[in-house]
């Protein structure tokens, strides 16, 4: 079938495309895009994308000299900000986004997709309301009886194809944004979906798991925080720079997505699936389950809390075995394995080389 | 499309001078033992509007529980159904009752009867000038099938089904929720209920295709054929092809849950995925399934009420093959955040945009039918104009979920069930009042009434807009679809939706007025009772047509045709 | 004018079988996909499968010189009463090079518990480049009341990965192992009366 071997061929067409293109695009293009896209609000500190590299090095750098210092770390949660990484009552537009993929996402709807699916409605409806006053019985008693017009069939054919090709484009290229894999060294969450609740893993911090349950409205309420969303554990990662999202089902799959940061993957047992999430402001972005699994689907809220790094190294050493440093390679973490015998390790390494 | 010479009607008049065709079978032996496809049609489309009411009502529940924040009314359907709503989770596994209940009925057991059981039953046969369906006794089983299946479905919701009492997994029956994560008879009476009316679909299916493909009248060619029969031809091969995989993978999953085989299970190195895709690839030709009959049916509305041919013929006949074609390789666009690389999101994105030209390609080629006609606006036009208008709406929202990176957001959101419900119960839902007011009198013998009929259109078309608009702001701000509660921000649009509810509920009523009227007060109809404009075979026949029609086969007149 | 009706049961049944046919061979397909799925996934690493290499191949395989990170990640299935945990976070290794990860297991049960383990690799593209040439995973482990054991995996990551656009901007792999019980011990213990 010939429709069926153009969409195979369209879609080799743009697969190249996005290989090719893609992602030098997404870097020429990311930044009209942050110009295009709506600016963030700004009572909060703002951390572009292309600053955040040096400091985020920076950051690493000076992580080994705090790390040997035996400081028991501090936290305090932050309280949200109304209408920040949390539906707004009333809302009918997307969340703010705070990422450069959600941002890039928002631009895609909005200016994009928005205002060529509103067109097509209403080019649909004008035709409709034109139709029913010029070709009702009274103002038109005898039909035509034309039936062809080889012109406006192409026409109609063809210019659909166009408004498509115009969607495809920069659709591709977001995707191929959003597939960019984590650089070495950014922090790995790693997300496990249980029934009905959330674990957020950090191996490279010392490999603990933070249990992360909702809060009910009232103690929701109490903390200042919006009930159905808040949590007693948050996610707690370091802002503005690149973060290895690792998610994986316990039991049945689960679905992490939090919506002001323009993400979602499914957390399926038995296999990892893995995403970068860069968060460019300090915040707590709220966001639920996505996918059924169960009775209280409905009842395992995400609250995600960016930090800055040192404010993120304080945190890690508040948790049980919580490390901040270079993730040494080949090292045994004391948590991971008690009973690990090093003769044993040291032999296991011999045979590699 | 096909047209009678004047001088070559046929009515029940010209049938029953001497011979005994009217002679009909005693109640039980018509109705329970029936081989007629009129008759089929008619318990397809009575039982299709007795599993509506179910299926609505479901729905009803649930938009009174989402009505406000908080858990208002599950627990009393918990206890309803013989669970215990002390225990707050039962409670809440209810909710996965409703949805799972609410979605399977909809799709199996009201839109698909009423479309291609009922609609497809009565018409196909009559279009194309056969006496009947090609199998007439497997007819009656498909029918059978169907409604021992919806029995299973029913009986599921008072059985143990994990957490809760039903099958709380819903449509979908994704593993590893609906295998390791619900114990309990239910599910397997759920997915039991699928085998069964999924078998009668396809034996419907075989019926279908064969009866167009031998069963023509002389001179009804391929390319004759009016367009209602080329839209349930399609939708037969669909059929065929997609329902026997959906057979495939929900037997895998019973073997699964009862007698240790891991398919799907990531313990014995089944992939969960794997279902997804099963299910997909059968679920989304579903989609299409359930609308491209209404895409027939309101071609043949359209032409009648413009009394103008179909514009474009062959395109749209072409353009529900294209449809029906290119639906097979669009899958995963339902899996998109299930952990595909790049280059499979890239080629589905591209893949399920080109949909939108076969579709575009229809809504034009409707609107142009209408150009340059004389319209009339009765009770059926004005369902097939809002249908066009209300599935626009629907299909370009589908364009934007097409898109991967765009529905890295929005997928599980209320924007896909924004989406959905717009081409299917805005727009499937719609092309079946639009079809019941074309064709009513013509089963019944009796005329609705044309103000209830308008009445119930304007009134519906308020409710469900109110219903479903608000559920794309509530899918934009990101509140996750299957949830019995929510943060109070989405509280406003939510308390809308459910206003729009009772309103559409109003007009539901006022439907089954008319239906009363006409069967206690409304005039006799006559065999062509919308005029000049009506041109296919059935306005050849009386109203109601003779039980056994055309055993003088008509033939089509080739000159009465400007293609 | 109008023809007898000349109904043709043959032909009928005859399109009515075809039509048949095909729904079969639908079915067919549907349970056929099951093995064509995982072999498809083995083929192309689709989902992150990762590649199995005999030592003689894997010793074919030239080094680059450029370095990669390959973390490691370990589940255990609800309901498995044992403790399971990579003995490194991650490793780091030239493209093409052999390297040998060990992983730790326990049984923390009273009774002995036969698993397996099922794994993949993320970022997903890299399944097709990562190579095992030894692994736990091969074979069924059986653990004893409180036994505790080391499981290697011997891999290298196939220097292709560095022609592919999709794959060579990768610099960490994490390969990852769920552990389940056998259906096959599930059963046994459950006639074990337990």
């Amino acid at each position: 079938m010939s429709l069926a071997d153009t969409a195979r061929s369209m879609g080799k067409a743009f697969r190249s495309y996005g290989r090719t293109l893609g992602i030098a695009a997404a870097l020429t293009f990311g930044t009209q895009a942050l110009a295009a896209a709506p600016a963030a609000p700004v009572d909060a500190p703002v951390v572009a994308a292309s600053e955040s590299a040096a400091p985020a090095a920076a950051a690493a750098e000076a992580a080994p000299a705090t790390a040997t210092v035996a400081d028991k770390g501090s936290y305090t949660p932050m309280a949200p900000t109304p209408g920040k990484g949390q539906p707004v009552d009333k809302g009918w537009t997307f969340q703010d986004q705070y990422s450069p993929v959600g941002e890039q996402g928002l631009w895609m709807h909005d200016v994009i997709l928005m205002p060529i699916i509103v067109a097509i409605s209403i080019f649909v409806l004008i035709l409709l309301v034109v139709v029913a006053a010029r070709f009702n019985k009274r103002a038109n008693p005898v039909a035509s009886k034309t039936s062809h017009n080889t012109l406006i069939e192409v026409v109609w054919t063809l210019v659909p194809v166009l408004i498509l090709v115009v969607i495809a484009v920069p659709s591709i290229r977001l995707l191929a944004q959003q597939y960019e894999p984590a650089p070495k060294g950014a922090v790995t969450v790693k997300v496990t979906g249980y029934q009905w609740y959330w674990g957020y893993t950090y191996p490279d911090n010392g490999g603990f798991e933070v249990i992360s349950n909702m809060l009910t409205e009232e103690e929701a309420l109490k903390k200042g925080e919006p009930g159905h969303l808040a949590v007693d554990n948050r996610m707690v990662v370091p802002v503005g720079e690149p973060i290895r999202i690792q998610t994986i089902g316990s039991d049945v799959i689960h679905a992490f997505a939090v919506p002001s940061l323009w993400f979602k993957l499914d957390a399926v047992p038995g296999r990892i699936n893995e995403k970068v999430l860069f968060i460019k402001e300090p915040g707590v972005y709220y966001g639920q389950c996505s996918e059924l699994c169960g009775a209280r689907h409905g009842y395992m809220p995400i609250a995600v809390e960016a930090l800055p790094r040192d404010k993120f190294e304080a945190w890690v050493k508040t948790q049980p075995g919580g490390t901040v440093g270079p993730a040494a390679p080949a090292v045994v973490t004391p948590a991971a394995a008690p009973a690990a015998a090093a003769p044993e390790a040291a032999a296991s390494e011999a045979p590699a080389a | 499309m096909a047209t009678i010479p004047a001088n070559e009607g046929f009515d029940a008049h010209d049938h029953a001078h001497d011979h005994d065709h009217d002679h009909k079978p005693s109640f039980f032996a018509r109705w329970f033992m029936s081989t007629n496809h009129k008759d089929i049609g008619t318990l397809y489309l009575i039982f299709a509007i007795f599993a509506g009411i179910i299926g609505g009502a479901v729905s009803g529940i649930m938009r009174a529980e989402l009505a406000e924040p908080g858990i208002q009314y599950l627990g009393w359907w918990t206890n309803f159904v013989g669970g215990n709503a002390t225990d707050f989770n039962q409670t809440l596994h209810m909710w996965n009752v409703l949805i799972t209940a609410h979605g399977l009925i909809m799709v199996f057991f009201m839109v698909m009867p009423a479309i291609i059981g009922g609609f497809g039953n009565w018409f196909v046969p009559i279009m194309i000038g056969a006496p009947d369906m090609a199998f007439p006794r497997m007819n009656n089983v498909s029918f059978w099938l169907t409604f021992v299946g919806f029995c299973s479905l029913m009986m599921s919701a008072f059985m143990p089904g994990g957490t809760g009492i039903g099958a709380g997994t819903g449509w979908t029956v994704y593993a590893p929720l609906s295998t390791s994560g619900s114990v309990g008879p239910a599910v397997d009476f759920a997915i039991f209920s699928l085998h069964l009316s999924g078998a009668g679909s396809i034996l419907g299916a075989i019926n279908f295709i064969t009866t167009i493909f031998n069963m023509r009248a002389p001179g009804m060619t391929l390319h004759k054929m009016p367009l209602f029969v080329w839209s349930v031809l399609v939708t037969a091969f669909l059929l065929l092809l997609a329902l026997p995989v959906l057979a495939a993978a929900i037997t895998m999953l019973l073997t699964d849950r009862n007698f240790g085989t891991t398919f799907f299970d990531p313990a014995g190195g089944g992939d969960p995925v794997l279902y997804q895709h099963l299910f997909w690839f059968f679920g989304h030709p579903e989609v299409y399934i359930m609308i491209l009959p209404g895409f027939g049916i309101i071609s043949q509305i359209i032409s009648t009420f413009s009394k103008k041919p179909v514009f474009g013929y062959l395109g749209m006949a072409y353009a529900m093959v294209a449809i029906g074609v290119v639906g097979f390789i669009v899958w995963a666009h339902h899996m998109y955040t299930t952990g595909l690389d790049v280059n499979t999101k890239m080629y589905f994105t591209a893949a399920t945009m080109v949909i939108a030209v076969p579709t575009g390609i229809k809504i034009f080629s409707w609107i142009a039918t209408m150009w340059g006609g004389s319209i009339e606006f009765k009770s059926p036009m004005v369902w097939a104009i809002g249908f066009i208008f209300l599935f626009t709406v629907g299909g370009v929202t589908g364009v934007v979920l097409a898109n991967g990176g765009v529905d890295d957001n929005l997928h599980d959101t209320y924007y896909v069930v924004a989406h959905f419900h717009y081409v299917l119960s805005l727009g499937a839902v719609t092309s079946l009042f639009a079809g019941f007011y074309y064709w009513f009198p013509k089963m019944s013998g009796r005329m609705h009434s044309e103000f209830l009929s308008h009445l119930q259109f304007w009134i519906f078309f308020v409710g469900v807009n109110l219903i479903f608009f608000p559920m794309h702001f509530l899918g934009v701000q990101g509140m996750p679809r299957r949830y019995p509660d929510y943060a109070m921000a989405y509280s406003y649009w939510n308390k809308i939706a459910s206003i729009g509810y009772v309103i559409m509920a109003v007009s539901i009523v006022i439907f089954f007025i008319n239906i009363l009227y006409a069967f206690l007060a409304g005039k006799k109809a006559e065999a062509n009772y919308w005029g000049e404009g009506a041109t296919t075979l059935e306005w050849t026949l009386s109203s109601p047509p003779p039980f056994h029609q055309f055993e003088t086969l008509p033939v089509i007149d080739d000159a009465a045709h400007a293609h | 004018m109008a023809t007898q009706v000349v109904p043709d049961p043959r032909r009928n049944r005859r399109v009515g079988l075809y039509a048949a046919a095909g729904a079969l061979t639908m079915l067919g397909l549907g349970y056929a996909s099951v093995p064509l799925y995982r072999l498809f996934c083995q083929v192309t690493g689709y989902g992150g499968t990762t590649q199995r290499a005999d030592a003689t191949a894997a010793a074919g395989v030239k080094v680059a010189g450029k370095m990669i990170r390959v973390r490691f990640d370990a589940n255990v299935a609800p309901g498995l009463p044992w403790a399971f945990k990579p003995q490194q976070v991650s490793q780091d290794l030239r493209i093409g090079e052999r390297k040998i990860a060990t992983f730790e297991a326990r049984n923390n049960s009273d009774h002995p518990i036969t698993g397996s383990a099922i794994f993949n690799v993320s970022p997903e593209q890299a399944g097709k480049y990562f190579n095992k040439i030894q692994c736990f995973c091969f074979t069924e482990q059986k653990l004893m009341p409180g036994q505790d054991v080391r499981m290697p995996v011997i891999y290298y990551v196939d220097p292709a990965i560095l022609d592919d656009p999709g794959a060579n901007n990768i610099e960490e792999i994490t390969l990852s192992y769920t552990f389940n019980e056998t259906p096959e011990s599930v059963a046994s213990r459950q006639r074990g009366g337990r």
